[in-house]
């Protein structure tokens, strides 16, 4: 993680890179994977949401990219990948 | 309270049963934490970045360490790694997380709640713990609270003593243990948690709290709803 110690991963810090709230980080969700934990949601209800069966599905990718990226490592099936849209690079699952 | 990155000193390492592994947590850096009652931390795992989520046990009243009951049994990269965790130890994590969280009063929810009745499976008991004695303890919580913990054995009871000693400090509290593969001597409720909950009253007007496995949670609510239970006033986290 790109974050420091005691930092807030939920906050706007524009002197760091990868830190706005578009950055340049992509993620989907693979939906054969996703069992509904919603870890994801509770780190990131701005890009996921469950829809009516209990999938997580993506409602916006405007967050910044580490707390996408700590929503992706916290799912417990690997389920959601995170790609970096500069370099096409999938970035997790590694 | 948004999520930080901590480090922090294992202060306490103990198999309190087969099952259940429970982890003292000082932390170091930041030396305080905010969270709320029944959220969980995304703890690092060295070897893998994946994080795994554990649900905070203790009250968020004490604000420099943090308390976890780990169910052991999945042996997966997070139990290894705790289970070989030494007193001194330093682990990272990210916290807090989650919305499993009390209905407070002065919310529309929060007023329609009566009571609150928590029922868990497992493992499942962790945040409902927090919750418990945040509600007791620190807000002073009036309500009738009643607590429902399944479990397979009495060998995998822990933690007996603290709910004990709290029903007897706090009248409103209610603590009904139960066994799916109780011994015959078991004296109180056996079978599923779900056949312990349904045998007592139903308390008009309450607010339930659900932690466990999936399959547990849905039959409760699926119970509740059928009760006339409001959808918003039946709360769940499941554990996977």
């Amino acid at each position: 993680m790109a974050v420091t110690q005691g930092s807030n991963l939920a906050s706007d810090n524009a002197a760091e890179p990868n830190t706005t709230a578009t950055g340049k980080y992509k993620v989907t969700v693979l939906r054969d994977k996703c069992i509904g934990a919603a870890s994801c949601v509770a780190i990131a209800p701005k890009v996921f949401a469950l829809d009516s069966e209990q999938k997580a599905v993506i409602i916006g990718q405007d967050e910044l990219d580490d707390v996408k990226l700590l929503a992706a490592q916290s799912c417990p099936t690997a389920a959601i990948v995170v790609t970096d849209i500069e370099t096409g690079e999938q970035v997790w699952p590694k | 309270m948004p999520i930080q990155n901590f480090t922090a000193r294992v202060a306490d390492s103990t198999l309190l049963t087969d099952k259940f592994h429970y982890l003292h947590l000082e932390l170091i850096e930041p030396k305080r934490i905010v969270f709320t009652a029944g959220q969980y931390i995304l703890l690092s795992v060295p070897g893998t970045e994946q994080k795994k989520s554990y649900s905070i046990a203790s009250s968020p009243e004490m604000d420099h360490a943090i308390e976890l009951l780990i169910d052991m049994s999945p042996l997966g990269v997070g139990t290894t790694y705790i289970n070989n965790l030494k007193l001194g130890d330093v682990v990272q994590f990210a916290a807090p997380s989650g919305q499993f969280a009390i209905a407070q009063p002065g919310t529309p929810i929060g007023d329609s709640e009566k009571a609150l009745v928590f029922i868990a499976t497992g493992s499942g008991i962790t945040p409902v713990k927090s919750m418990i004695l945040d509600q007791l303890q620190t807000r002073k919580d009036v309500r009738k609270i009643i607590l429902h913990w399944g479990l397979r054995l009495e060998s995998d009871l822990c933690w007996l003593d603290e709910f004990e000693e709290l029903a007897r400090a706090f009248p409103n509290f209610q603590f009904h243990p139960v066994l799916s593969k109780a011994e015959a001597e078991w004296p109180l409720c056996r079978g599923r948690v779900t056949d312990c909950f349904e045998i007592h009253p139903m308390v008009p007007e309450a607010g339930y709290y659900l932690c466990g496995n999936k399959q547990m949670i849905d039959d409760v609510q699926k119970f509740l709803l059928q009760k006339g239970v409001s959808n918003d006033r039946i709360h769940h986290e499941k554990f996977y």
